[in-house]
């Protein structure tokens, strides 16, 4: 006779039982003991290699409380923010833009373009600089983001391999045009754009400090949230997201929807590239975006595709950000070393939305 | 301005030595897709993977053991997507991007931390085959590489016939375009989609191996530049197919030489950003190419790629 136990383990008695609702509590409660895991391990991490863990808690920490490094939070979490509000319309379409990184790319090519003229060729009047340095971004990234989606539509391209290779181009013609008829000729070779006069930047909040770009994603993900729950439109992006089938029985049109969608993902997601240049850079620079296009898809993901509480997700993201730079200074540690905590932070919840949905039961025991 | 034979030389040894890189990464890829697991985090694998060479061969001086570790370094990242991807059957999309940072954050921090930045180690030396490495041009290319060069080659042909001429590569496929048929004619879908996805992080982690043990033997951090987010485009490429992976390996191998011998040859103001962006556009065309319905038999991505697989759903 086999005795099942926890020391007997054998796959085949262990049985999944899908839970019929778990209590709003419970559930939170599963996503926060998933975050406490990834202290905990990275933690654990920290003190085997002899770094004190309590020191780097405290480091990472500061980047939500001193206020020098607050407004840096704020500053680094604005990009993250614009593409991760253009992603959540996109995922809750269920198309698995992959390219935000691409699209912001463009995004900063407009805002650079437009800086480029602007400094050489046709002075625009001071005051319509930003204005159009906005709109041509949002226009540029929503052009990029509409070919994925069309390609889908029209000729049932996966978009997640298309955004994908669409990153490479958009961030070889970045580089294209730093190294070439973009470069600033003060730069001695280096593959910089132009520094962005004054009247291209982004002003900074009053008293806190950082870009003021982050009150503009903030309003923004407002508008996203209205559009998702309160227009046609939403109501459309939801039934076809959820079944591209029923949404055809209803007369929607899926090409409509997927373009709408990502006219509005591929914008967003053009502003950030533009909040890149005008609210951090300054000037267009190689690798400027340090995957900020990527890092958005776990934002976006981890706010659980709610436009406002990606407000909160992409201020978190921002602030890791920060604290890899404190860790490398104060601790010398690699800046890299808050990836590891995001990483197990996105582990632990992906577990724990499994946990979420299933109960785990062991045949023989029960 | 230099000899163009030497220039053509030097940029088919950069094609060969840069595309191998991408090969061993992307044959891994093949199989977790073809077995319908999308793993991003092919570029967190191959950063732990050189890291975890490079720290080996400083310890024990043992090319071998620098191999086996860094192939078990992959695997054990591979391990927690396939964990995630197939038995919690989490989003395959975000799981393998927690894969890439953690394989980023963790190279990074342990790099940092043992303070080996910039510390060389003696490269893993060539083997050159005797008369053919001879051959002007193409022979230091092709004939005069080191072992996993060579291992690469023949992973290209076994994993072509496993794939496409073997039983449990016919049930790779199946579990990866059909896995609720798979499941119907017995094939333990788990089990192959377990195996696939570690193989996978196995040649992540040993092209992460050959680049720190091979090509550039002293390890900065950040030293995998994309090339694991370029295995992947790779993979499409090649429709997810081995022996068109090693033709596809060489043209984007051979794209990163391009600004170098345009410099060398004194074509500056050749763009060579757009001729890099070719291999992209021409992925772009092929999965087009798959809308057309003689062709999407040959060329499409397998039915059930990214997608979790449960009998009771």
């Amino acid at each position: 006779m086999r005795v099942a136990s926890p020391f007997n383990l054998n796959l085949k008695d262990i049985r999944l039982i899908r839970r019929s609702s778990l209590p709003r509590w419970e559930s939170i409660l599963f996503s926060l003991s998933g975050l406490v895991l990834a202290f905990v391990v990275t933690g654990v991490l920290f003190t085997i290699v002899g770094v004190d863990p309590l020191a780097a808690y405290w480091a990472i920490s500061q980047s939500f409380a001193n206020p020098i490094l607050l407004a840096s939070t704020i500053e680094r979490a604005t990009p993250l923010l614009f593409a991760a509000l253009g992603l959540v319309v996109a995922f809750r379409l269920n198309f698995w833009n992959i390219g935000a990184e691409g699209q912001l790319y463009m995004g900063a090519i407009a805002a650079t373009g437009i800086v480029t003229l602007h400094l050489t060729t046709y002075p625009f009047p001071k005051v319509i600089v930003l204005p159009l340095m906005f709109v041509t971004a949002f226009l540029l990234g929503a052009l990029y983001g509409v070919f994925p989606a069309l390609l889908r539509a029209k000729f049932q391209v996966n978009e997640i391999l298309s955004t994908l290779m669409l990153n490479y181009i958009a961030i070889l013609l970045g580089n294209y045009l730093i190294y070439g008829p973009w470069q600033d000729p003060g730069s001695h070779g280096f593959p910089n754009s132009r520094i962005y006069p004054p009247e291209a930047l982004l002003p900074s909040i009053p008293y806190i400090g950082g870009s003021s770009g982050f009150l503009i994603a903030a309003i923004a993900s407002v508008v996203v949230y209205i559009i998702m729950n309160r227009t046609t439109f939403g109501f459309e992006l939801k039934v076809t997201g959820d079944s591209v089938r029923a949404s055809r029985y209803a007369g929607m049109s899926y090409t409509r929807v997927v373009a709408l969608a990502m006219v509005l993902g591929g914008g967003l997601a053009g502003l950030a590239g533009m909040s890149f240049m005008s609210g951090i850079m300054g000037r267009m620079k190689e690798n400027f975006s340090g995957g900020a296009g990527y890092t958005a898809i776990i934002v976006a993901w981890l706010a659980g595709l709610n436009p406002l509480v990606a407000v909160m997700a992409a201020f978190l993201f921002g602030g890791l950000l920060v604290s890899g730079d404190t860790l490398q200074i104060t601790l010398n540690l690699s800046a890299s070393t808050t990836n590891i905590f995001q990483a197990l932070v996105l582990v632990f919840i992906l577990a724990s939305e499994f946990l979420k949905k299933y109960r785990i039961v062991w045949r023989g025991v029960g | 301005m230099m000899d163009p034979s030497v220039i053509a030389q030097t940029m088919l040894v950069i094609a060969v030595e840069e595309g191998t890189v991408l090969l061993l990464a992307a044959l891994g890829e093949i199989y977790a897709e073809r077995s319908g697991v999308l793993n991003l985090g092919v570029e967190g694998m191959m950063a732990f993977g050189a890291l975890m060479a490079i720290l080996t061969m400083m310890a024990t001086s043992s090319y071998v053991l620098a191999v086996l570790v860094a192939v078990a370094a992959g695997l054990s990242l591979s391990l927690v997507h396939a964990v995630l991807s197939i038995h919690l059957r989490t989003n395959q999309i975000v799981s393998g991007l927690a894969i890439t940072i953690l394989g980023l954050g963790l190279s990074g921090f342990l790099g940092r931390r043992e303070g080996i930045i910039g510390r060389p180690i003696v490269a893993l030396p060539d083997v050159s085959v005797p008369g053919l490495s001879a051959i002007p041009v193409i022979g230091p290319a092709f004939f005069d590489q080191n072992l996993i060069v060579y291992f690469a080659y023949a992973l290209v042909a076994a994993m072509w016939f496993l794939l496409f001429r073997t039983r449990l590569g016919l049930n790779i496929r199946t579990v990866g375009e059909n896995p609720a048929m798979a499941d119907s004619l017995g094939v333990n879908v788990y089990g192959i989609r377990y195996l696939c996805t570690l193989v996978g992080g196995a040649l992540a982690g040993l092209s992460g191996a050959l680049i720190t043990l091979g090509y550039y033997p002293a390890w900065t951090e950040g030293m995998t530049l994309g090339r694991g987010w370029i295995a992947i485009g790779l993979v499409i490429l090649a429709t997810w197919n081995p022996s068109r992976a090693l033709l596809g390996a060489f043209l984007f191998g051979g794209v990163t030489a391009l600004p170098n011998a345009f410099m060398s040859v004194g074509y500056q103001q050749i763009p060579s950003s757009f001729l890099q962006m070719l291999p992209y556009a021409l992925t772009l065309l092929v999965l087009a190419a798959a809308s057309i319905r003689g062709l999407r038999k040959k060329v499409a991505p397998p039915a059930a790629l990214g997608l979790p697989y449960s009998r009771e759903e």
